[in-house]
């Protein structure tokens, strides 16, 4: 889930694209605290990244651009035993943010393969390329996008949302019987005003969401959890289901903040106040700590950072590498962290793995300062 | 079927488990330390060391179960080379003065030999710059040479821009100035250095050069007194003043009245290598199993003492052994050790071909040669891997290079890797200084694994004790996983064309010393220095090992390509700023290059 190379695509790009030398170079000596053994997972096709660990810890689900003829990114599973990658999702179209139901091993993403456009699309957008010209890349949060999932029982696939808006960035809770997402499907019911209409038009995602839905549930029963102006996506549970933890965008939609609450929404409270961009955070398997990545130390130059999970005290940086880290993911027994990372050289992501210093971890949040000035809001 | 690779792994998954039983039994170790121990001498392509050194990886072959190519009766597939070249005695006599070698008229390396009697004419600095370069310079734009004996000037415009310096330094390497006026219709190539370059009036040495004839054209370089001579009362200063603002336009001359005769000859010392092959058959038919041999190859040969050239030994090691313990008993280890993995596998679809190569550090002759007659179609070879310098493993780093030479390797590395865990560094260029470009040229699906060059390289210090055997082991290893997938396969990878880019590090030209070790493996933006030379300007500037340098002389440095082209820009002895990230700190320095011995 997480919102990946969306809002922050445009972003990204121009980061990726210049040979910024500036700035950070990998300083091991720091990264190594964190990170061991740290090695590039993902090798085929153009990109890779947003990899999330099955239950086991012996899978890992992605999305990657990899499928001749198709320049979006479709959803590939990993068995981290073997190495051997099987596609999920259909082929067709675009596919985002994929995770695996805990406890059955279905795989949810989200994906307009159902556009009968897309076929037209991928060409397009495979010219468009040949072309030469550079595109200014940016999400467009297809109102198509819709949540499937994958059965690992019998491989078929069951679509879970119709609603025209953009629904996706989801993820089952622990004990696999709900999902949160994202959608901006507020942005195309009733009536909008002419400043609406005019924001939806320009930046869509200002309507993004955060939503929460039985996991068998076919688009029914859905629970609206945010009602603040900005895009809200990125939803995850934390590790013992009690609370969702994402990223709140400003209006905006430049300033970005990692925020918990309760599954009904109540008790929203922001835990990061960089002051930039902060998002995709991922609760560690201990429940102690959250992973986020910012922009904190340039516009251009992602990194992952640690905080506790109150967000009470300094938040602590882990990677130490020019241009993109981010959407960290620690392994469901917490001794690996799966995160995507340009550290590779050109201007595309791939996914990362590396030994995680869960102590080390500990031991950072325990000297860090307190957090200067405490923000805690309640959004609603 | 671009999708082969996918449905082809998928078919082979339950194959493919089993293919993960840990690869090496006995392990690298004793490979490497045989191999780089100092009865073999270094392992000079010709010497005895090296018959040697082939006797033994041979033993181990026939231990491992490896037979001799079919219709072979022993491993040794033997070609003669070119060891070395020295002036015959050449001469130059013009009008009353006689001059000769070794003190004013040296053989150029590439010389036909031969006696000429022709008319002199100065052609500048005798660089051509291809049209398609569509830049506009050619030292004979105006000159008819045609049966005359032609004199250039070493190297290329001492004072012309930056960029201007970047094109012609491409075109100035000597060979490439013979061909032009060889084009030409010249009957001789003279090469005088400048008397505002640096060597100034020295003839050239004879470079080592393994070609076994010459060029086509007697070409030789003449000291300054020999080309006061041609002159006469001209002056060469004045006239190499006026070329050297890089102005296209500033044309060559007949020297009126000058006749030469120039008498050349070379002598090549030709000696025998031994290329070690070997293979394990299929265990069944090859039918239906499409392009059956799979080959594996590493160079065994090293620097012998270190006396043709290619040395880096400080002056207090200099003629001692260069074990080359990485450069590369380490990948002869990892090879045998491939070998040994597959000979222990019940089934094999494809013929391995196991080759230990000689005669690469001076020009990948040894893998040359066997491409040039080869034993088996080459296009029915579906894979060739290559090991070269994968001892030196430093935080799991593993340089995976030629991975474009098929669209097969990135799926199959990847999977490969999942387990094996390396941190890769991934490089599409088969245009690489190692065997694996010699299979590219011949159009069979590539890849070379290195571990990256390190301050021991080419250095007698480059010794079995520094030699990381558990992770040259994972090499091996991971490696094994990879050609297995492919050994178990009836498909064969499709061959992909990497054009060579214009960026191609191309030495030519270059003739500054700064004394930098550049870590070849690294992925840093920027020329990441895997350790500079003692005492070298790079030591003097206050460089270091890990140092990034990120821009010299006003170049931004991304990769090792635009340092060597910056390189080219470099005047000897004009200090130039560097710019350098050491950690997070962005740091200055001033370093001043030396000249190139």
């Amino acid at each position: 889930m997480t919102q990946s190379l969306r809002r922050s695509s445009l972003l990204l790009v121009l980061a990726l694209s210049s040979l910024t030398l500036t700035a950070q170079q990998p300083s091991a000596s720091k990264e190594s605290d964190f990170l061991s053994r740290i090695r590039r997972l993902t090798v085929e096709g153009r990109r890779a990244g947003e990899g999330y660990w099955g239950p086991d810890g012996q899978r890992l689900v992605f999305q990657s651009e990899r499928e001749p003829g198709n320049p979006f990114y479709q959803i590939y599973l990993m068995d981290m035993a073997s190495g051997d990658v099987s596609r999920v999702s259909p082929g067709m179209g675009k596919t985002t943010c994929s995770f695996i139901n805990p406890q059955t091993g279905d795989v949810l993403f989200a994906s307009t393969h159902h556009d009968p456009r897309s076929k037209q699309l991928q060409d397009e957008e495979l010219k468009f390329r040949a072309s030469g010209q550079e595109r200014r890349y940016s999400w467009d949060y297809d109102p198509e996008m819709e949540l499937y999932v994958r059965s690992a029982k019998t491989g078929t696939l069951r679509r879970l949302t119709n609603m025209r808006g953009y629904d996706a960035e989801a993820s089952y809770s622990p004990d696999g019987q709900w999902i949160a997402f994202s959608s901006t499907r507020s942005g195309y019911e009733g009536q909008l005003s002419a400043a609406q209409q005019k924001q939806l038009d320009t930046d869509p995602s200002y309507f993004g969401e955060i939503y929460i839905m039985r996991a068998d549930a076919d688009g029914s029963g859905v629970r609206r959890l945010t009602n603040v102006p900005g895009y809200d996506g990125g939803p995850f549970f934390s590790p013992d289901g009690k609370r969702i933890i994402w990223r709140r965008f400003d209006e905006s939609g430049v300033i970005a903040n990692v925020w918990t609450m309760n599954l009904d929404g109540t008790d929203q409270r922001q835990i990061t106040d960089f002051g930039s961009m902060s998002w995709a955070p991922y609760i560690h398997p201990s429940g102690r700590y959250i992973l986020f990545s910012s922009n904190k130390l340039g516009f251009e130059n992602f990194e992952v950072f640690l905080v506790d999970i109150d967000g009470t005290r300094e938040p602590i940086r882990v990677t130490y590498s020019d241009g993109f880290d981010g959407l960290p993911v620690p392994s469901p027994e917490g001794t690996r962290l799966a995160w995507t990372s340009s550290r590779g050289g050109g201007r595309e992501g791939q996914i990362y793995l590396a030994q995680w210093n869960h102590q080390h971890a500990l031991d950072a949040l325990a000297a860090a300062p307190p957090k200067q000035k405490p923000t805690r809001g309640s959004g609603q | 079927m671009k999708k082969a690779p996918i449905f082809v792994l998928l078919a082979l998954s339950v194959a493919a488990l089993s293919a993960q039983a840990p690869a090496t039994a006995t392990g690298t170790r004793s490979y490497v330390e045989t191999l780089a121990s100092e009865k073999f001498a270094g392992r000079e392509a010709g010497s005895a060391g090296e018959q040697q050194a082939g006797e033994y990886i041979a033993a181990q072959l026939a231990r491992i179960g490896a037979r001799p190519l079919p219709g072979r009766q022993d491993v040794f597939m033997a070609f003669d080379f070119t060891a070395g070249s020295r002036d015959g005695g050449s001469q130059l006599s013009t009008g009353s003065q006689r001059f000769s070698a070794p003190a004013d008229v040296v053989a150029l390396s590439f010389s036909d030999d031969a006696t000429v009697s022709a008319p002199a004419v100065f052609a500048g600095y005798g660089i051509v710059v291809p049209e398609a370069q569509n830049f506009g310079y050619d030292s004979y734009a105006t000159l008819d040479v045609k049966d005359k004996a032609v004199v250039v000037l070493r190297y290329f415009p001492e004072d012309a821009d930056k960029e201007t310096k970047s094109i012609l330094a491409r075109y100035s390497d000597l060979r490439y100035k013979a061909l032009a006026a060889r084009q030409r219709g010249a009957k001789a190539l003279l090469v005088v250095t400048g008397p505002r370059s640096p060597n100034a009036g020295q003839t050239v040495p004879i470079a080592f050069d393994t070609a076994l004839a010459g060029s086509g054209i007697p070409a030789a370089s003449i000291s300054g007194k020999a080309a006061a001579a041609l002159f006469g009362s001209r002056s060469l200063e004045a006239v190499q003043k006026e070329l050297d603002s890089g102005n296209p336009h500033a044309a060559g001359f007949a020297l009126e009245g000058v006749s030469v005769e120039l008498f050349t000859k070379l002598v090549r010392e030709k000696r025998t290598a031994r290329n070690v092959v070997a293979y394990l058959p299929a265990t069944s038919p090859v039918t239906g199993v499409e392009k059956p041999w799979i080959l594996i190859g590493a160079h065994y040969d090293h620097l012998g003492l270190g006396r043709n050239g290619n040395s880096l030994a400080s002056a207090a090691d200099a003629g001692k052994p260069h074990v080359g313990a990485d450069d590369n008993a380490s990948g002869s280890a990892a090879v045998l050790a491939v070998a040994e993995a597959f000979a222990r596998r019940p089934v094999r679809k494809r013929n391995l071909v196991v080759a230990l190569w000689s005669a690469e550090e001076i020009g990948l002759i040894g893998s040359n040669a066997f491409v040039n007659t080869p034993p088996m179609p080459l296009n029915q070879v579906a894979a060739y891997f290559n090991f070269d310098m994968v001892g030196r493993m430093q935080d799991n780093k593993l340089a995976v290079q030629a991975t474009g030479s098929s669209q097969t390797w990135p799926s199959l590395i990847e999977r490969a890797n999942v387990a094996a865990g390396f941190n890769l560094n991934l490089q599409p260029d088969p245009y690489q200084p190692t065997d694996v470009a010699t299979f590219n040229q011949a159009s069979v699906p590539s890849l070379n694994f290195t571990t990256g060059a390190h301050l021991d390289y080419h250095k007698p210090s480059d010794t079995a004790d520094k030699i990381n055997y558990e992770d040259l082991d994972r090499i091996a290893a991971f490696a094994t996983t990879i050609a297995a997938r492919l050994m178990e396969s009836d498909q064969a990878p499709q061959f992909v064309k990497v054009e060579q880019s214009s960026q191609t590090v191309n030495r030519t030209g270059v003739r500054v010393f700064t004394g930098t070790v550049p870590d070849y493996a690294a992925d840093a933006k920027g020329l990441l220095l895997g350790g500079v030379i003692g005492g070298g300007p790079a030591e003097q500037a206050g460089l270091q090992k890990g140092d990034v340098i990120v821009e010299i002389a006003g170049q931004t440095i991304a990769n090792i390509y635009d340092y060597t082209y910056a390189l080219e820009l470099l005047k000897i002895g004009e200090p130039v700023k560097v710019v350098y990230m050491r950690g997070s700190d962005r740091r200055e320095t001033t370093l001043t290059p030396s000249a190139r011995k």
